[in-house]
Parts: C-alpha cells; structure tokens; sequence
C-alpha cells in the first residue's frame, strides 16, 4: 500500500485540508464526523483520499454519535479521529468525557465558530473552555492551539502520537479562519523527519482463548464507592502532572525585556507578532507570549517571565475571558496586572492590539 | 398584471426570501400559510424551524416563530406544546434535522403521540451545508462526503421516514408523504395534520418530498425528472395513518 | 493583451464539431466559467478576467456560483468589484453567512446570465459535481459561446502529478481548456511555475485540452518572461481574493 504522503513537498492547501493529509500521514484508520461549518471540507478530503488509502469513514448520525464511534473504534484498537466545532463541540462533551475517563487517546480538530449556541460560522476563540476543561471531569486532556497550516499539519500528526503514547483526550484547536485560509506548507511524511508512527493496540478483541491464554477485559466509567473515583482521579492526575515537562509547548517574542507582555493564542497570535515588532521599533518594550498547550498551560515559563520586569500583561483573544479565566488560575499570586482585549467571534489585527498596548503604556 | 397571491400569513417585510431559484421549501411554506389562513389559526400558532435550509424561514411567517439548534426543533415544539396546550405548534425541519440528529427526537415524539405538528422538507442532502449525504440520499447519489455515489452497504439504505413514524405512533396520529410536485395534495395533508392537532387527536407528521437543484446540479428539468421519476419511484406519495375518514 | 486573448480564443472558437461542421467566432461576446479544485484560484482568475474585459467593455457581469464554500469567495469584494464597474452577481456576506448557515444559495439572477447582453464571467465553485454546476445557469452549458476553463494549481496535491491531474479533468465533465495557476503563495518560484505548466501541458496532451496561459502574481510575471515563456502564454494577475475574507 502506497502511502499518502512520501518524502517531504511543499504544497498550497486550505487548513481543513490539511488537517485531512496529516491524518493520513499519520495513519489514522478512521474518520467520524458530522457536516458542520466550518470543518465540512476535512471530511471532504477524506472521504476522497480516503478510499485510496483504504481508511474508513463514516459520517453519524451526530456529533454525540461521530464521539462515541470514535471511542469505540479505538477500544477496538484502531485510530480514529473526529472534527466539530461549534455547537457540534458542546454535543461531543459526553464522548469526550468517556474518553477521559477511560484513558482513551482520541484525537478532535475543533473549528472553532462563534458562540454561544449556533452564533455565526466563521470564526472565534470561544471553544478554549470547552475544549480544555468541557464534560463533567477535570480537564485531562491535552489541547494545542495552532496559527497556521504549518503547524496544523505538525501537530494533528503529533496529536495521534501524543494521545497513543499518554492516553488523553487530544485536542487541535484551530477556528474558521485557519480552516478556509490559504496558504503554502510543507507535507512530509513523518519518518522522513524522525517522527515515529505510534502504533494502536486494542483494549477489547485480543487475542488467547479467555480463561486460559488470557482474561477477558473489563472496561467501564464508573463506580461503587466514592473512595473509589477519588483514587481514579487522583491517580489520573498524577499522571498528568508527571507528563507536563514533556507535553508543555510555548513561544515567546522578545520576552526577555518585556516590559508590557501580550498574551495571546492561535491565529491572534500571528497579529500578535507582527504588533510587537511594530511596537518595538517604536522604542516600546513589548513582548509577545504564546501558549500552544493550553493544557497543559506552560505555567512554569509565564510565571518566570512575569517576575522578571513585565509591568503589565495584555490578554489578546476572540472570546470573552476564556484565556484570562485560564491563564488567572495558572498564574495566581503574581502581581502582574491583567489588561484585556476582548473580541468575542471576531478577528484581531496587529492595529487592534497596537493601540490597544499605547493606550496602555501612555 | 395581478401579483401571484401570497398567504396572508407570508411575513411580508422578509420577502423576496432567500431561498434559491427553484427550491421547494418556498412551495411548502406557501402551503403551510394557506392552511393556517385558512384554518384562521395565525395567533395561536407557534412556528418553529431547523439548523439548514429550513433556517431561512425563522423570519418567514406572520406568526411567532424560533429558531432552534440542528435536530432539536421537535423537542422545543414538545415543550411548548407541553406547557401551553392550546398553542398550535409547528415544527420545521430538513431530513438530517428530522431524520438524523433529530431522529431520537423525532421517534420518541411519535412514540408519546404529542400532540404537535411537524413538516419536514425532503430534498435527498445536506444543503445548506454544502451537498453532504443525508438520511434519504438515494442509493447510488454523489454527494460531498458519498463522493463515488451512495453505497447502501456502507451507509444503510435510504430512511422512510414517514414508514417508519406510522409504525410506532399512536392512535390518533397523522402520518403522510406528499410532494410538491402535487401542490394541492402536499396542501391538503399538511392542512389535516394541522387539524389533527387542532383536534387534539394524537401526532402529526408530513414528509415533503422537496427539490435542490443548487445541491443537485440540476437544471430545470433535470430536477423535476428527479423528484417525479426517482424520488417519486422511491419514496411513495400518501396517507399513511390518519384518523379522519376518507371522505374528509 | 486583450487582443491577443482574443485572438487566442476565436482560433480555439474554430474547432470542429462533431458532425464535422466548425463553428466560427461570429459575436464579441466573452462567456467563460472558471471551474476547478476547492482552492485552485478559480475565483482569483475570474475577478482578474472580468475586470481585463472592463477596461475594453462596458458591460462585463461577473457571477458567483459558488455552493460549497461559505466564505472564501468573492462575496467579500462584491463591492469592491461593483465600484470598478462590474456588474457583480452574488449576495453579500451579510445576506449569505450564517443566518443561512453558509451561503449556499444562489442569487436569483445568477440563473438568467446568459440573457444579459456584455461578457459574463462565471466563477464556479468546486464540488463532486464539477462542470454540472453550470446546469444552473439557464442555457449556458447549451450555449456556443461557453468556455469552460479548469484552473490548475499543481501545488495541490490531488492535482499535482500529470496522472492525478487527467483523472481530476475527466472528473469535471465539462471542460474546455486548462489555465495554469500553479503556485504556492508567498513561497512561489517561477520554478515552480514552469514544472506546473509542464504538467499541464503533458495532461492538456492526454486530455487533447488546450493550455491557455500561465497565470502568475504580477510581481513575478517579469522573472516568467526572464524564463522564456511566450509573453501570449502569461496573465499576470492582482491578488484580490485575500481582501475578500477579513
């Protein structure tokens, strides 16, 4: 069997599309999904080069459907993947809490659109709380936050790897913009770059005559006793913590003697780059922060950097808080006052955060 | 020139709509607005649609109306139906509304014979969202995500919907496929499954057999020879269940 | 370069038939479709070609025929393109977004193009249907006048090898000519280019498709012709299409 993508290219592609090659690349077995805007064009391809590749598809019934098809494709020990965005993201809370539970490395590209409910199509970042923290469990999960093709196409593939190899819940977090905008990248095929394929194993359906070569499986999410759930969880946790060194991912932009630090993930964080170098070349001493794990939140950095001469910290986004309410909780006790930018469901450019950070510093 | 006459409960201010050249849903809706003029039921009626195409009608009536997410108009017509009985409820929906993500919905509703009316416009895809597969993509279809035509090994043979609903309802529903190739027909069913409710016999459910030929790529004629020929072939026009006589 | 476009289009207009019969070029009129993959530059080729016949033409009507995409098309320059003289059919972004769920829809008087008088561009959106999109324009597939051009941008991988790329042009049904568009945004080389138009060129030959010119961001378009390419076989164009989102 050929494989989708040989040696490294670089290509021009739309960002859904390039969610659907890096799974190939990646050797997801199998798609679920539901038609929702602004992610269609991800199933759209796959649906197209899937049958080439010999991967399945099968487009649900819904959302809480295309989540636990995921769930129990990957019992059975093959690995799927699936995108929402949207209301579409609030529906898979359910099969993604099941996934928490069970330690199941799903894999979900979120679109992210305007909310709350069916808002607008287009664009925002008001999915951050329910991609990080959604369900009724505690947030184990793993979510990186992408500004541009390039990185879709790195991180969908190393969110198979990441969710096989730790077994949580991880999550491509991207927006409607990134989903339709053009732009050159490079596709690679990941042995080409050292990147080794995880390979999936199943969980049901072993092999061994049960009662001799092996015992049978018994899987579940719940339980008699609360002293149960709480060993469960803390146990769950420590894992997480153990696992965050490895996991956590961050940029930052002439961070060192910063001044006023802007906060900021994502696409916005592109406008971010691009407004700090403007500032500093106007004698301003911004810097600009970019988590790409939201969870884990590379704490640890941001507390180092904010003690060491940031006056002010701007929090850019394109939701009402949902970053703040993250990072607050990660950075509590610092003395760094928080500034804000909010723009919920629309885009930021670098003029925006521009005079947004004079008006701050004057 | 006499302009063509629009029902009285056409909300004037959102015409011309939206919908495109050739679509069926403005012939269902016209439909919908004569019988709910003639049946001089326009204040107490509650109009509710979908996520999709049928979403261009939030706005569409002279009647209350709301909009409400992909698949769950039948739950929140029930709830109204529930706390205000005498409201005439109205659900609207497209086949992936009705017979997808709102099939549990749909089924459960049908089951507890609520006492609602639901109108569901089908057109063989998922429109509004670009040509995706729905519930009743005939067998062999391309659609956007069927890209090499329909399989029904892969994906099930098409849903009869209104098959399906006469089987497990109760006594007292209403249950139809009409088309709007047979305008008078489609007007005159979905005119008793509002009477139905009127009554309060029990639920109330139209399937409409509908057109796109924006998804379908189809020129006039073309769609029309897909709706009578193929669609009509597959999915047969009538009553299914109904509590009124024949002669009613 | 309007005159030597026409001249390049009346001797493709002189093609025979079957039935034996060759059809000449009597009218002025342009009628042409840019179709393609999801992505390819359809929309930035039709905009550039509608507003090159308006320097010539008066009446130059520009459609949006696009049913899948929601937002990436020329809706967002629609009034741009109106105040350039353009008569520009498709609905704006606030009729088309959302309330509405995308923007499939068209615009009604997209069906009846082909009785306006003037030149008509048709920008066709992608889609498992290809060319039938066109049924949806009252009389243009019947239509003599009707150019269909497929935009190719090899710098996509479905259209990127000369096998992939014929079996992507017979998917289309429909289609008269294939335009090079090969590029990769702001990563292009005129290399780049020229290995595109060989791949073009060698499907145009398999598919016996006329290639009608290498479309090329302007900035670029002297290095192409550094290169050696024919200045009949370059159109270079004004990247509109990025203004038309945000």
């Amino acid at each position: 069997m050929e494989k989708p993508v040989t040696g490294t290219r670089k290509v021009f592609m739309t960002g859904n599309e390039t969610v659907a090659w890096a799974a190939l690349a990646a050797e997801a077995d199998i798609m679920f999904g539901y038609p929702i805007t602004p992610q269609n064009e991800i199933m759209h391809y796959w649906t197209r080069l899937g049958a080439k590749y010999e991967r399945g598809f099968l487009q649900t019934e819904d959302e809480i459907s295309a989540g636990f098809t995921v769930c129990g494709a990957i019992i059975a020990g093959k690995k799927a993947f699936t995108a929402t965005a949207g209301p579409g993201n609030t529906l898979m809370q359910e099969p993604f809490s099941m996934a928490e539970a069970m330690r199941l490395p799903t894999v979900a590209i979120i679109q992210q659109r305007g909310g709350p409910s069916s808002g607008t199509v287009i664009y925002s970042q008001q999915e951050v709380t329910l991609t990080t923290y959604g369900g009724n469990g505690e947030g184990h999960r793993i979510v990186y936050s992408t500004a541009s093709h390039q990185e879709i196409y790195d991180y969908t593939i190393k969110a198979f790897n990441t969710a096989w190899k730790y077994r949580f819940p991880t999550f491509v977090l991207g927006d409607g913009y990134q989903a339709k905008m053009r732009e050159p990248l490079e596709i690679y095929d990941p042995a080409e770059k050292n990147i080794e394929m995880i390979k999936p194993s199943p969980m049901v359906g072993l092999p061994g005559q049960i009662g001799i070569e092996r015992e049978p499986q018994h899987l579940c999410n719940i339980y008699s006793m609360e002293e149960e759930l709480y060993d469960v969880v803390l146990q769950m946790q420590a894992e997480y913590e153990r696992i965050i060194p490895e996991l956590v991912e961050y940029e930052c932009r002439e961070c060192d003697d910063a001044e006023i630090l802007v906060i900021s993930h994502g696409v916005v964080s592109r406008s971010t780059d691009d407004a700090v170098m403007a500032l500093r070349s106007q004698g301003i001493k911004a810097g600009a922060f970019r988590p790409i794990t939201l969870r884990p939140f590379p704490t640890q950095k941001l507390r180092e950097i904010l003690r060491s001469g940031v006056k002010k910290m701007l929090v850019a986004e394109s939701a009402y808080g949902q970053l703040v309410r993250l990072l607050q909780q990660e950075v509590y006790g610092e003395t760094v006052p928080i500034e804000t930018l909010l723009m919920p469901g629309v885009g930021i450019i670098d003029a925006d955060i521009i005079s947004k950070v004079k008006s701050l510093v004057e | 020139m006499t302009q063509p006459a629009m029902p009285k409960t056409w909300y004037v201010p959102s015409k011309p709509h939206k919908f495109c050249p050739g679509c069926g849903h403005p012939l269902i809706l016209k439909a919908l607005g004569e019988a709910v003029d003639e049946l001089g039921i326009q204040n107490q009626t509650v109009y509710g649609c979908d996520i999709g195409c049928s979403l261009l009608s939030w706005n569409f009536f002279a009647i209350d109306s709301t909009q409400t997410h992909h698949g769950r108009t039948t739950p929140v017509m029930v709830g109204m139906k529930r706390a205000r009985p005498e409201l005439i409820c109205v659900g609207y929906m497209g086949d992936g509304g009705g017979y997808s993500i709102g099939s549990q919905h749909l089924v459960n509703s049908a089951i507890r014979n609520e006492k609602i009316t639901l109108i569901l416009a089908n057109n063989t895809n998922y429109a509004m969202t670009g040509g995706q597969l729905a519930p009743t993509t005939l067998p062999g279809q391309k659609t956007e995500t069927t890209p090499f035509g329909r399989d029904p090994q892969l994906t099930g043979n098409p849903t009869m919907g209104p098959e399906m609903i006469s089987t497990i309802t109760g006594d007292g529903a209403y249950v139809a496929r009409g088309t709007v190739a047979k305008y008078r027909q489609l007007k005159g069913f979905i005119k008793k499954a509002l009477q139905n409710q009127m009554e309060g016999n029990g639920f109330s459910f139209v399937e409409a057999l509908s057109t796109c030929p924006t998804n379908w790529r189809t020129n006039a004629k073309q769609t029309w020879d897909w709706l009578e020929d193929k669609m009509g072939s597959f999915y047969p026009v009538g009553e299914l269940k109904s509590p009124f006589r024949k002669e009613d | 370069m309007y005159g030597v476009s026409r001249c390049r289009i009346a001797k493709l207009l002189g093609i025979v038939c079957p039935g034996g019969v060759i059809i000449l070029h009597t009218g002025t009129r342009i009628v042409e479709a840019y179709i393609g993959e999801y992505a390819s530059g359809k929309s930035e080729l039709a905009i550039n070609r509608a507003l090159e016949l308006r320097q010539t033409s008066d009446e130059v009507t520009l459609v949006d025929l696009d049913f899948v995409e929601p937002f990436y098309t020329l809706r967002g320059l629609r009034d741009f393109l109106r105040q350039q003289g353009l008569t520009v059919i498709a609905w704006g972004r606030e009729d088309s977004f959302g309330l509405g769920e995308t923007g499939s829809l068209v615009n009604p008087p997209a069906r009846w193009v082909m009785w306006r008088s003037g030149h008509i561009i048709i920008d066709v959106g992608y889609g498992v249907h290809g060319a039938a999109s066109l049924n949806l324009v009252e009389g243009a597939l019947e239509s003599p006048e009707l150019k269909v051009w497929a935009v190719i941008n090899t710098g996509r991988p479905m259209t990127s090898s000369v096998k992939d790329l014929v079996d992507y042009v017979k998917g289309l049904q429909r289609v008269d000519g294939l335009i090079n568009n090969s590029h990769l945004g702001d990563l292009t080389t005129v290399d780049f280019v020229i290995k595109g138009l060989q791949v073009v060129e060698k499907a145009g030959e398999i598919l016996n498709l006329p290639v009608i010119y290498t479309a090329i961001e302007k900035t670029l378009a002297p290095k192409l012709l550094a290169a050696g390419l024919n200045p009949s076989q370059i159109k270079a164009i004004t990247r509109y299409m990025p203004g038309a989102m945000w």
